[in-house]
């Protein structure tokens, strides 16, 4: 299954850091939705990322999302990042097949391995089964107003990827508004994501428009809990609009004083809407939107290390 | 789920539980009385504030009473000294006050800081900032009380329960 020698690094290095690290200061109280907080100016941040996510409408399909971001405060309200994103990636049997003789309608109760995550060129009939590199991201984050000093925090985000199959440029607008002293939270996320991605040798163009909202409070000292919702839209050619989904859940976080981890986990709704006639055909099953894009559950651990 | 699978995820997830280890008490509640007001004796007068007392407190200072019990000491000669607590980014932030006679500040001194950035609070330079302030001093960030980069919650915390105890004061202390 997983790809152990990257298991036993990943592992040795985060334990390696629990021993190590001394620091704590900017950290994500949600697992999916930025707030405004920033690394300090001439501190740094190493964070670890890890999220599973898994389940399409047919046979088996998990993909475990690694990434390792290190982050710099150029000033108090300017911060970089530079992340490595890897992932490990299962499938069988988990898309429907297109009907030969018409090809913009299904086979029904037949499916074949594919989907984002398999490479492009695997026998279908097969399973997949693969660790790999994904890509390099750079992340800028410029802050117009902090939430402890502004009646809320705003923030602009920018971060370019680049991988062997897909180059990304993604765009946020960051909200914050905290009360009860600072203990409750709320967060809104608006993104735009342009993704090039390499079909059969061809660059392929496509756009996303989603936006994430999370509350969260402070229930004890170090501890808050609270609840993330996100809704994507993907647009094929960056036109297109193909599918609207939308997920909800829980996010734990802890955060002390050399380091703080959160813990969240999303449920695909059942209430997502397929427009074009390819999503409705190939991607919608029973109110839920897998295609390339997305899965019924996910998970997402990430801690993080101050200095 | 294999072992070593279980291992790679049971390892942040045990460091999530770990308690923290690295809360620094700076001084005592005698440390404390002895720096800001030395030489002199101390009666210690809790207050125990009414629900009418918290809203006015609340209305003068705008800023709210977490607690309707204040820890209190009379000082002999004239002057108040108060231990009071703030919240901080992860945990609470633990303070003395000194008022003078006259209800403006003597002297602050942090108790209790957990926080890793903004340890510079503790500073003679950033606490000295309040030596002075009375109720009707504006008590603001970046405009009479200066922030501590990478502490901004903490810094703005702390400034307003100087600004909430000076309201205190004007209403419940300096009457009784």
């Amino acid at each position: 299954m997983l790809c152990m020698a990257g298991m036993k690094l990943v592992s040795a290095f985060a334990a390696f850091l629990f021993c190590v690290s001394g620091a704590d200061a900017h950290e994500s109280i949600f697992a999916w939705t930025y707030t405004t907080d920033l690394t300090p100016k001439g501190h740094g941040e190493f964070e670890q990322w890890i999220t599973p996510r898994w389940e399409k409408e047919h046979g088996s399909y998990g993909v475990i999302d690694f990434r390792e971001e290190f982050e710099y405060g150029v000033t108090d309200d300017f911060q970089i990042a530079l992340y490595l994103n890897h992932r490990y990636v299962y499938a069988k049997d988990d898309i429907p097949v297109a009907n030969p003789t018409h090809p913009k309608k299904l086979l029904p109760g037949v499916f074949e391995t594919g989907g984002e995550d398999v490479h492009a060129g695997h026998d279908p009939t097969k399973p997949f089964d693969s660790y790999h590199f994904e890509s390099v991201s750079f992340e800028s984050i410029y802050r117009l107003l902090s939430p402890y000093k502004a009646p809320i925090g705003l923030a602009l985000y920018f971060e370019p990827s680049i991988g062997d199959q897909e180059t990304e440029l993604e765009w946020k607008i960051l909200v914050q508004k905290n009360w009860l002293e600072d203990r409750l939270v709320w967060a809104l996320n608006i993104n735009y994501e342009l993704e090039f991605e390499k079909e059969t040798g061809d660059w392929e163009r496509d756009g996303a428009f989603e936006w994430f909202t999370g509350i969260s409070y402070r229930f004890i000292s170090n501890w808050s809990a609270g609840l993330e919702f996100r809704n994507h839209h993907e647009f094929a050619d960056a036109a297109v609009h193909e599918h609207s989904a939308y997920f909800v859940g829980p996010t734990i976080h802890y955060g002390g004083e050399r380091w703080w981890a959160s813990i969240g986990f999303l449920h695909q709704l059942p209430i997502g809407e397929a427009f074009s006639q390819d999503n409705k055909e190939f991607a919608a099953h029973d109110g839920y939107i897998f295609g390339d894009e997305h899965e019924k559950y996910y998970v997402r651990l990430k801690v993080g290390f101050n200095f | 789920m294999r072992k070593s699978e279980f291992a790679f995820f049971a390892l942040p997830v045990s460091a999530l539980v770990a308690p923290s280890t690295f809360a620094v008490q700076y001084l005592t509640v005698d440390q404390a009385q002895r720096a800001i007001f030395p030489g002199k004796s101390l009666t210690a007068s809790p207050v125990k504030l009414a629900p009418p007392q918290c809203k006015a407190i609340e209305q003068a200072s705008g800023v709210r009473v977490l607690h309707d019990e204040q820890q209190v000491w009379r000082v002999s000669g004239g002057g108040w000294f108060i231990v009071d607590e703030v919240v901080g980014k992860h945990e609470f932030i633990t303070y003395a006050i000194g008022l003078n006679a006259n209800g403006s500040v003597k002297r602050i001194e942090v108790m209790d800081y957990r926080e890793t950035y903004g340890g510079e609070i503790r500073n003679e330079n950033w606490r000295a900032q309040f030596v002075g302030k009375t109720s009707q001093s504006p008590l603001k960030l970046d405009r009479d009380i200066k922030n501590i980069s990478g502490a901004t919650l903490s810094c703005r915390h702390i400034t307003d329960g100087v600004k909430r105890l000076l309201a205190l004061h004007e209403i419940v202390l300096k009457r009784s």
